[in-house]
């Protein structure tokens, strides 16, 4: 038995890769669905926009790109369905430069399922570089930062920005981050000083770091990688019909998330367990 | 001169950003709107900057037959394509159907999103690997350690919640987990690295630290 | 479903298959793989530093508005250039100067208001508001109470008093020190996990693309035949692999016949 776990211990990483790779595969041709419950921090995230009315205007920062699509792009999808299905208006930016091709497509998809017109109901502002300075100038002025949106419109003349021009006077700003600058810049930079509410789905390595902010009031919802979103999917199509409903993403992942999870954990205890039974008599 | 100008606009617009958080004048948000828009230039302009010295660094290789270059023909091919596509492609780059053509959006959708996704899913099974390899339970710490994070894991996924009896007791610990210590520590960690920052702004605004304007 | 199409499917797994085969090791289709990457990535960031910002910020405000303010962005940017020279490159001073100056500002103001006064704020927590809405320890909402609300006050006092060095650690700092040092590891713990499920998650992303489960199984046309979309990217995968190891094995055989002919 030592003996094997010593040999196993020492075994070449590439079989550990293997495991690994049939841990994710297997669950996914061999599906199962667990149910899982909401966090306070996501359900206050839902209830918030949820008691948002026709008319008003949430500005979404979709900083995220290719290397992050599975944690955020599920939240954000869910999100555009959550805010056009109340006729919230939507003006959307970005920090990230290789963002614009990924979630331009999705907002004109998603905006086209309810009917909404680009330019009086929604808008893509495109990309701006400067990181916290862009941010700031966000805070001073949305029409200033973003002269012209992507489609080379005068911002300023757009039906869907009338009485908006500071970042202030969005009702909300959620900011879809994979990094920086995302959500620690904006909560920074311009949460506290305009008061802005604010809220967050951030990818999971990043969630740890922002539940002091949701803790102490600065963001009042935070969705944390796909677990998050997966919460997030529950709440909003709760009410949906199952053959109404759009491909839930997050929903799907859990349960491979779930058994690679399992088989981390199994890793973590072999490898503990071989190194506590090899180390009798050897002092640290 | 050479030096001090430099150190002098530093001071300066250092001074006027810092009042922009603090003064709410029309007038001088005006002045500090402006000085945005000229750091927001001057900031992708430095991306630029890097463009262009990557290509001083990788075509001389290219040219003279040097070490890898044929690793970087194909980066520089590939850049100047994407560009010839972007700039031909203009402001309808980003449109739907560009990508039935050969176009920017398709070399977006069909080369860049499997490649950079695929780098980061490399590192799920280096995480496995480094968890397997290197992370022993040694002393208090390090146990301890590993104990919450195999608490955080378990409970955070179905099959930990749905354990019978014990399992809200596993997500409820779990989020104290969350709520308290870890709180305790990044709020530890940020106050400690917000003083850091406010020490090293008012150096770099004051001129004691001018490691940014390189050497003599 | 065009040809064009299809080829973008077929190399996007290429791509995908490319990158994993370093889990098995370094080989020249992954550094094939990884300088296109490079190369691609840069030249979307340059296009969109364009679109989204020369263009709207300088090129137009100055041709077409004649705006005059903005000819102080183009000269800073023009010295900011003048990096890539030997003999002027002293002029770029200027222009880092600005931005390192305009940066530090707006982090000094944004760490102390967000991260020093917030955070300091929050962390004195009201233990009577917490009794009265959890009482001492509460379970159905994680934990929550005056328990933990004095673990968190102490913890983070034991943290912070871990990371003062200014005067050598006596005994009862040593004690604090300790507990400072229990907290971050719990802290370092849930970081640890939820880096986990973050990286398994991207795994999960490529795996579904690569068995088709990312996008409708619609039937596709290929040729005469009509196929589901899922078998046929399933297909798609199984043959590039068997592809991409035998274009491995045959290029680290050439290599080592090639080094010993050497």
């Amino acid at each position: 038995m030592l003996d094997l776990l010593l040999r196993f211990q020492a075994m070449d990483r590439r079989w550990v890769f293997l495991g690994m790779a049939i841990s994710i595969v297997v669950p996914m041709l061999l599906p199962f669905n667990l149910p899982f419950k909401v966090d306070g921090r996501v359900q206050d995230l839902y209830d918030r926009v949820e008691a948002l009315e026709a008319g008003d205007a949430v500005y979404i920062s979709a900083d995220f790109d290719p290397g992050s699509r599975p944690e955020l792009e599920p939240f954000f999808r869910t999100h555009l369905h959550h805010l056009f299905r109340k006729d919230v208006r939507v003006v959307m930016g970005t920090l990230w430069p290789t963002a614009p091709p990924l979630v331009k497509p999705i907002l004109e998809e998603i905006a086209g399922e309810y009917d909404k017109e680009y330019g009086r109901d929604w808008t893509f502002l495109g990309y701006i570089d400067g990181r916290e300075l862009a941010i700031k100038s966000l805070g001073q002025s949305v029409r200033k930062t973003y002269p012209l949106d992507d489609r080379g419109n005068k911002t300023a003349d757009l039906p869907v920005m009338l009485g908006l021009d500071a970042i202030r006077d969005f009702d909300i700003l959620t900011s879809v981050s994979a990094g920086f600058p995302g959500t620690q810049a904006y909560v920074l930079q311009i949460q506290g000083q305009y008061n802005l509410e604010m809220a967050s789905a951030c990818t999971a390595v990043s969630a740890p770091d922002y539940i002091p902010y949701y803790q102490s009031g600065q963001l009042f919802g935070l969705s944390g990688g796909m677990p998050g979103s997966a919460q997030y999917e529950k709440l909003v199509y709760a009410d949906t019909p199952e053959e109404n409903r759009p491909r839930l993403a997050a929903t799907s992942g859990m349960n491979v998330l779930s058994v690679g999870h399992m088989y981390i954990i199994v890793l973590l205890f072999l490898g503990n367990l071989a190194f506590f039974l090899t180390r009798g008599g050897k002092e640290d | 001169m050479k030096r001090t100008l430099p150190i002098l606009i530093t001071f300066v617009i250092g001074v006027i950003m810092v009042g922009e958080f603090f003064i709410p004048h029309w007038r001088y948000r005006a002045l500090t709107g402006e000085l945005l828009e000229w750091g927001i230039i001057l900031t992708a302009g430095a991306f630029i900057l890097g463009l262009v010295n990557l290509i001083q660094v990788h075509l001389p290789t290219v040219v003279e037959r040097g070490t890898d270059w044929g690793y970087k023909a194909v980066l520089l091919v590939s850049l100047a394509v994407t560009l010839a596509m972007g700039f031909s492609n203009g402001k309808q780059r980003l449109d739907s159907g560009m990508e039935v053509s050969f176009s920017y959006k398709w070399i977006f959708d069909y080369v860049y999103v499997p490649l950079s996704a695929t780098m980061f899913a490399l590192l799920a099974f280096y995480i496995a690997s480094a968890g397997f390899r290197a992370f022993r339970a040694r002393n208090a710490e390090a146990t301890l350690l590993l104990v919450a994070a195999a608490l955080v894991m378990f409970a955070s996924v179905p099959i930990g919640e749905g354990v019978p009896v014990i399992g809200e007791y596993l997500v409820a610990l779990k989020d104290w987990t969350l709520d308290v210590p870890n709180n305790a520590a990044r709020r530890a960690i940020f106050i400690g690295a917000a003083l850091g920052a406010i020490s090293t702004g008012l150096r770099v605004i004051l001129g004691l630290e001018r490691s940014h304007l390189g050497g003599d | 479903m065009d040809l064009l199409t299809i080829t973008g499917i077929w190399i996007s797994i290429f791509l995908t298959l490319a990158i994993l085969s370093f889990l098995y090791d370094d080989n020249p289709i992954y550094k094939f793989a990884e300088h296109l990457f490079m190369g691609v990535g840069i030249g979307i960031g340059t296009i969109e530093i364009y679109y989204g910002v020369f263009q709207p910020k300088l090129l137009r405000p100055l041709l077409e508005e004649h705006r005059l303010l903005s000819l102080f962005p183009l000269l800073l940017l023009v010295l900011l250039f003048a990096k890539v020279t030997r003999k002027h490159q002293d002029w770029a001073r200027i222009p880092i100067a600005f931005i390192v100056a305009a940066f530090a500002g707006v982090k000094l103001t944004g760490e102390a208001n967000g991260r020093l006064v917030e955070q300091v704020r929050a962390s004195m927590p009201d233990l009577q508001t917490l009794y009265e809405t959890n009482g001492w320890w509460d379970w159905d909402n994680g934990g929550a109470g005056v328990i933990s609300g004095l673990v968190l006050v102490l913890g983070l006092c034991a943290c912070l008093l871990h990371f003062y060095f200014s005067t050598p650690h006596n005994k009862p700092m040593r004690a604090i020190s300790r507990i400072g040092i229990l907290t971050l590891m719990l802290s370092f713990g849930a970081s640890f996990g939820f880096t986990v499920m973050g990286r398994i998650s991207l795994a999960i992303g490529r795996a579904e693309a690569l068995l088709g489960l990312d996008q409708p199984n619609s039937l596709i046309k290929l040729g005469s035949m009509e196929v589901h979309r899922m078998t046929a990217t399933r297909w798609t995968t199984v043959g590039t692999m068997l592809l991409v190891i035998l274009s491995i094995a045959w290029l680290k055989r050439r290599a080592a016949n090639s080094a010993e002919a050497d």
